[in-house]
């Protein structure tokens, strides 16, 4: 997983790196849109992660410079603009995301891994692991090739602590995972408790192991095991 | 203190001058006129005197007087001398055409005719000298009457055309708003002091447009550059959270510190969109039903409602479509939603309810809310801990862009927004 990170905040662009680097991945730093330019040119990247603001331009420029290249790298756009005619363009203009700033780190990471999924596995979207067999496009899980039926919730829950194995997810990263438009309209975290517990019953029932483990007073984890 | 308009005070003085005018001249008019002609009256006698006496006394005789006095009504030659010297009486006699008693002057004179004593006597009725002076007055009046209205209608004209530039600046300062408005042009005048307010208004109103416009865009300007720190803080907390060496104490100042930093992001997310609904003046309107959107939020409500235990009821028998903002509607609705659960009570109730034109969200509450500080920024009764204050102000400034009402009310330990969404 090679990502290149174009984003000329220092402080959150070392944060972003750490984070893909811990997830396994390999995140190089661009802080304007002349390097940036420079290292599509002569890489290949599974993601691009590209904030608008540059000190050198606007970061649609360099969707305009990848379509003339024809590059095919999947561009997650990482902006505080949020007006919808913003993300209206940046979609037009070929990004395949867009994540308003100030977003959790967790969340960029599970929507790295959608867009790369969807890019490499045409038609065959598969997480596993271990014992356990997501198919994104289906919606179904198999847990040692039976099938567990869960919730549209516990199923995004599931993908997304995969997704972080390994790291402490704050209740209420999970609850804006979880919320999706709605984060904004959030008044309490608690509900994010009841459906980590059906959940982990639910695991629990199809004999895995005890991957999700409870920080006291922080927030979940999915503990690998490895 | 009653009301005057401007025109109506100069018209008001003209009237009471007039009045006085009449009252106190007329009779003065009627003395002088009544005057000058009882005087002209008695020259009138005196010279009839002098006549007879250098035209007709040389050769009169006392023969002639029974004749003269068969010709004469007003002039007549009594016998023997009635008076010592020349005596002018008014006086009343019996007129026979009339049948009544008449007002004359009458002059009574002392003459002698071949050498015997005799009285000259001549009258003047009265009546029709009265009459006339009658007649003169009831002129005169009309003059002055005619005089002053004239002059009152072309001083309200000019006094109108006159103001017309003031009235006209009165009625722009009165339809100017400063968050709606442009600034009003003002028309010339050839007037100095009008000119002047023109000016003084202008300035006025352009210093405060631009105070207005920087503090909104100071607002606007503030939280987008809070934006990228309060992204570097959810950042680092997401960090910091993976530490694995974290003792108790300071996982629970980490838990503070991420709730702290979500609401912060929340309540700056907020001042954008209240002033975007501020700056921008189009909104793409669509046909939103109403129904639709609280339907597809209501398991999310649902979901927050659960740790306070409320019911959610809802009657959406009825379809509400309005034309507006899809997204802002959203907001308006979600924020409504919000609240009614936020301002709950423990095992509470909240019930929504549409209509064709109305929405009501209604919810078990403990006491009212004062409803002036209801939909200002920040004004919260008692802090809830994850409201930004904004929601409310958000609902009243979309309200009031779509031009729909909201009333509150609070009765039987119930909260009610009813939303009046087609007028």
């Amino acid at each position: 997983m090679k990502i290149l990170l174009i984003e000329d905040e220092t402080e959150l662009a070392k944060d972003i790196q750490q984070y893909i680097t811990d997830n396994g991945g390999i995140c190089e730093l661009a802080p304007a849109l002349a390097p940036a330019s420079d290292k599509i040119y002569n890489y290949e990247y599974d993601c691009i992660l590209l904030d608008l603001m540059l000190p050198d331009g606007d970061g649609f420029e360099l969707l305009d410079q990848l379509r003339e290249m024809g590059k095919t790298e999947g561009v997650i756009i990482i902006s505080a603009k949020n007006a919808l005619e913003t993300r209206i363009e940046g979609f037009n203009l070929g990004a395949d995301d867009y994540l308003i700033k100030p977003f959790h780190l967790s969340e960029l990471m599970v929507r790295i891994q959608a867009l790369i999924r969807r890019k490499k596995f045409n038609g065959n979207n598969l997480v596993t692991f271990n014992e356990i067999e997501i198919d994104i496009l289906a919606k179904t899980v198999n847990i040692n090739k039976r099938e567990v039926a869960l919730t549209r919730k516990e199923f995004d829950l599931l993908i997304y602590l995969i997704g972080n194995k390994g790291k402490v997810l704050s209740k209420s990263a999970i609850a804006e995972h979880l919320s999706g438009d709605m984060a904004d309209m959030l008044d309490n975290h608690d509900f994010v408790y009841a459906h980590v517990k059906n959940l982990k019953n639910k695991l629990k029932k199809a004999q895995t192991k005890d991957y999700i483990k409870t920080v006291y007073g922080l927030g979940y984890k999915w503990n690998p095991y490895e | 203190m009653n009301k005057k308009r401007l025109l109506n005070i100069s018209s008001r003085h003209y009237l009471k001058f007039l009045t006085a005018t009449l009252i106190l001249l007329l009779p003065v008019f009627y003395v002088v006129v009544d005057k000058l002609y009882s005087i002209d009256i008695k020259d009138t006698l005196i010279m009839r005197r002098d006549e007879f006496l250098k035209f007709n006394a040389p050769t009169f005789t006392e023969d002639n007087v029974s004749f003269w006095n068969e010709f004469n009504r007003d002039v007549k030659i009594i016998e023997g001398h009635k008076v010592k010297q020349d005596s002018i009486f008014h006086t009343h006699f019996y007129d026979e055409l009339s049948n009544e008693n008449e007002p004359y002057l009458a002059l009574y004179s002392p003459i002698a005719i071949e050498g015997k004593p005799y009285t000259y006597f001549t009258r003047i009725d009265l009546v029709e000298a009265t009459d006339l002076v009658l007649t003169l007055s009831v002129l005169f009046c009309l003059a002055i009457v005619m005089l002053i209205s004239g002059l009152f209608f072309i001083t309200r004209r000019l006094s109108r055309r006159v103001w017309l530039p003031f009235y006209d600046i009165l009625n722009k300062i009165e339809h100017f708003e400063l968050d709606k408005t442009a600034l009003p042009e003002f028309a010339k005048s050839n007037i100095v002091e009008f000119t002047r307010l023109s000016r003084a208004v202008e300035k006025l109103m352009n210093k405060n447009t631009r105070i207005y416009h920087s503090q909104k865009e100071f607002i606007e300007n503030a939280a987008h550059e809070l934006q990228t720190p309060v992204a570097i803080l959810k950042t680092k907390t997401d960090i910091l959270l993976q530490d694995p060496d974290i003792t108790e104490e300071q996982a629970k100042t980490i838990k503070i510190l991420d709730d702290t930093v979500n609401r912060m992001e929340r309540l700056n997310k907020n001042l954008l969109l209240l002033s975007k609904i501020d700056n921008d003046t189009f909104f793409t309107i669509k046909e939103v039903v109403v129904n639709d959107i609280i339907t597809k939020n209501l398991e999310f409500f649902t979901e927050q409602a659960r740790n306070k235990d409320l019911t959610i009821n809802t009657d959406l028998n009825q379809i509400l479509i309005i034309k507006s903002n899809p997204d802002l509607t959203e907001i308006f609705l979600n924020n409504l939603f919000m609240n009614a659960i936020r301002h709950n009570i423990p095992q509470g109730v909240i019930n929504i309810a549409i209509s064709k034109c109305k929405i009501i969200f209604s919810n078990t509450g403990d006491e009212k809310i004062n409803s002036d500080k209801l939909f200002k920024r920040f004004s919260k009764l008692n802090p809830p801990r994850h409201g930004t204050g904004l929601g409310l102000s958000i609902v009243k400034k979309i309200a009031d862009l779509n031009n729909w009402t909201i009333d509150y009310n609070f009765s039987n330990q119930e909260h009610s927004f009813i939303v009046s969404m087609n007028s």
